[in-house]
C-alpha cells in the first residue's frame, strides 16, 4: 500500500504541488490526471525521493522510498523515458539495471521480449524513437516484477497498438493484485484503464473518486421532429429543459431510457437520442474555476 | 524510419510474466564498484577515454624518442611528464562516470533503484580510481617497455618509485574528476572548469608566485613526486584535490533534485 500525505513542494514563493494527500490499494488501477505542469511529475519525483519535499510523506508499505533495501523490488518506476544513455544498447541498458536490482541478466532479454524490442536490443539507444524509448521504460519498469507500478505518461510516442497493449498491461497486473498509478494528462488516454481518477489542478487535488462517478452520464441531448412539442412533453414529465447547439434538447440529470419514454408515450418522433458525457476538460474547467 | 521498425516490434502477450528470483537486499559495496566499472565502459566515450589512456603516454614517448636526437639521462623524467598527461586523460573518464549521469539524465534510474546516493558517489568513487590504476599501469608498462626498446644508456635510477607515482596519479586525477563532476552535475562545465584551472590558471600562477602554484598545482606535484622531490608538500596537494572534490561532489550529490 502507498500513502502519501501532505505532499508539498515549493521553490521560494511559488507552490507547484499543495498539501497532496493520497492512499493507492493493491488490486487497483489509479490515474492521475491533469494538465501539463499541474504538478504530476514532481509528485512523483517526491514519491521516489529524487526531488526532496518541502513538507509532507510518503509511505511504501510502510517506509519512505529511500528507506526500501531494494526499492526496484517493490515499485517498478517510469518516470522519464529518454533518461537513458543514447552511446548505450537497449540489452546494455537494461543488464545493467538488473545488476543493480539483483535479477538474473536473461530477465533482460525476457523483458526485451515482453516489450517487444528484441529485434532492436542490439543497437544504440540513440537511434530509438519515442515508442521505443517508452517500450525500453516500461520493460526496465517491470524487471523485478514489482507489486506497484508507477508510470509517468507512459502512454506518450506509444502507438495505438502499443497503448491497448499497455493498457492490457497494467489492467492485468491489478488483477494480479498489483498497485498501479499512472499519470496523463489526456483522458483519453487512460479512460478505460483506470478504476480511480486523482485530479490534479495547479498543484492541488480537486478530484479524487471513481471514473463513473467524475465523469458519469450527466443526461440526455435529443433530436426530435418536432422540438417545441417535445420539450412541452419533457417538462409536463418534470425534466428541465435545455436548448443546446444545433437544435439539440440537452436534458441534464436525465437517461436517455427515460427521455425515450416520454417521447414513446407522446408520439413524438425522435432523430436522434444520446448520453452526454462530461469531458475531463469540462470537469477540469468546473473543478478548478 | 526507426518509428516503422518500431511498429513492426511485436508485443508478447502480458500474461507471459512470471515473477523472476529477486535479490532481498541492497546491492552489496563489491556489487556496486562492479557496476559501475561497467557502467564507465559501457559507453563510447568511457572506453574510448579509457583506451586513450593507455596509449598516450606511449605513443607520445615513441614519438619523442624517435624525434629527438639528444640522449636521455634518466628515464624518470619521462615517466614523470607521461603520468601527468595520462591523469589529465583520466579526469576526464572521473568526470563522465559522475557528470555525465546529470548530462544524460541518467541519475534518475540510478537513484530510483540505489536511493541512498552516497553509496552510488562511493561505488563510482572506488570504481574510477581501479580503472585509473589499471588503465595508468598499462599505459606505463608500454611506456617503459617503448623507453627500454628506444632509447640507449639512460639511467633506471628511481624508475620504480616513478612508476608507482604513475599508477598512483591515474587512481587520483580520476577520483578528482569524479568528485569535480559530481559537484559540476554537468560535463561540458567540469571539463572546462578543470582544465582551464590545471592547463591555464595554474601554470599562470606558477610563473608569476611559484612558492603558491606548488603549493597547488597537482600537475606539478606528480612530476615532483615521481623525481623524488618535495614528497610531503606534493602528497599533501594531490589529497586536497581529491578530498575538496569529494566533499563538494558528496554535498551536492546529497540534496541535488534530479528533474
Amino acid at each position: 500500500m502507498i500513502e502519501v500525505s501532505g505532499l508539498t513542494k515549493q521553490y521560494d514563493s511559488r507552490t507547484v504541488v499543495d498539501d497532496v494527500s493520497f492512499v493507492l490499494e493493491p488490486g487497483t488501477v489509479t490515474g492521475f490526471l491533469g494538465p501539463n505542469g499541474a504538478g504530476k511529475s514532481t509528485t512523483l519525483r517526491m514519491m521516489t525521493g529524487l526531488v526532496p519535499a518541502t513538507a509532507g510523506s510518503t509511505r511504501i508499505d510502510g517506509r519512505p522510498y529511500d528507506a526500501l533495501a531494494n526499492p526496484a523490488a517493490v515499485v517498478g518506476t517510469l518516470l522519464d523515458a529518454s533518461a537513458v544513455h543514447p552511446g548505450r544498447t537497449g540489452r546494455t541498458h537494461l543488464r545493467l539495471m538488473a545488476a543493480t536490482i539483483g535479477v538474473p541478466a536473461a530477465r533482460a532479454d525476457e523483458v526485451l521480449e515482453l516489450v517487444g524490442l528484441t529485434p532492436a536490443a542490439g543497437r544504440r539507444i540513440g537511434g530509438y524513437s519515442l515508442g521505443m524509448r517508452q517500450r525500453l521504460g516500461i520493460a526496465g519498469a517491470l524487471l523485478a516484477d514489482p507489486p506497484v507500478l508507477v508510470f509517468d505518461e507512459p502512454a506518450n510516442g506509444l502507438d495505438p497498438e502499443g497503448i491497448r497493449w499497455m493498457r492490457d498491461l497494467l489492467r492485468g497486473h491489478a488483477a494480479r493484485g498489483g498497485t498501479v498509478l499512472l499519470s496523463s494528462h489526456l483522458l483519453g488516454e487512460v479512460e478505460s484503464t483506470v478504476d480511480r481518477l486523482l485530479v490534479i489542478g495547479t498543484g492541488r487535488i480537486v478530484a479524487d473518486g471513481p471514473v463513473s462517478d467524475l465523469l458519469g452520464s450527466e443526461g440526455t441531448a435529443v433530436h426530435a421532429a418536432d422540438p417545441a412539442a417535445l420539450t412541452a412533453a419533457l417538462e409536463t414529465a418534470g425534466f428541465h429543459v435545455q436548448h443546446g447547439a444545433d437544435g439539440a434538447l440537452v436534458v441534464p440529470g436525465a437517461e436517455p431510457g427515460e427521455v425515450g419514454v416520454v417521447a414513446a408515450a407522446g408520439g413524438h418522433v425522435l432523430t436522434d437520442l444520446r448520453p452526454v458525457r462530461r469531458g475531463i476538460e469540462d470537469l477540469f474547467f468546473q473543478l478548478t474555476a | 524510419m526507426t518509428t516503422a521498425s518500431a511498429s513492426a516490434l511485436a508485443l508478447a502477450p502480458v500474461s507471459t510474466t512470471v515473477r523472476p528470483p529477486v535479490r532481498a537486499g541492497a546491492p552489496s559495496p563489491a556489487a556496486l564498484v562492479a557496476i559501475e566499472v561497467r557502467k564507465s565502459l559501457s559507453t563510447r566515450s568511457g572506453r574510448s577515454l579509457a583506451v586513450a589512456s593507455m596509449l598516450l603516454a606511449p605513443a607520445a614517448t615513441a614519438i619523442v624518442a624517435g624525434a629527438s636526437d639528444e640522449s636521455l639521462g634518466s628515464v624518470v623524467g619521462p615517466l614523470g611528464v607521461m603520468g601527468m598527461l595520462t591523469g589529465l586523460v583520466l579526469l576526464s573518464l572521473g568526470v563522465l562516470s559522475t557528470a555525465g549521469e546529470w548530462t544524460h539524465r541518467t541519475v534518475q534510474t540510478t537513484y530510483l533503484l540505489v536511493p541512498r546516493r552516497g553509496r552510488v558517489l562511493a561505488a563510482k568513487t572506488v570504481a574510477v580510481a581501479l580503472i585509473g590504476a589499471v588503465a595508468a599501469a598499462v599505459a606505463v608498462a608500454l611506456t617503459a617497455a617503448v623507453l627500454a626498446g628506444m632509447v640507449d644508456g639512460a639511467s633506471w635510477d628511481g624508475a620504480g618509485r616513478a612508476v608507482g607515482v604513475f599508477v598512483a596519479a591515474g587512481a587520483v586525477f580520476a577520483v578528482t574528476g569524479a568528485g569535480v563532476g559530481a559537484a559540476l552535475a554537468n560535463t561540458p562545465a567540469a571539463l572546462t572548469s578543470l582544465y582551464l584551472v590545471i592547463l591555464g590558471v595554474l601554470p599562470v600562477v606558477r610563473t608569476f608566485k611559484p612558492e603558491v602554484g606548488s603549493k597547488l598545482d597537482p600537475a606539478e606535484a606528480v612530476l615532483a613526486l615521481s623525481q623524488g622531490q618535495a614528497q610531503t608538500q606534493s602528497v599533501l596537494v594531490l589529497t586536497g584535490w581529491v578530498v575538496v572534490a569529494l566533499v563538494a561532489g558528496a554535498v551536492v550529490t546529497r540534496r541535488r533534485a534530479v528533474a
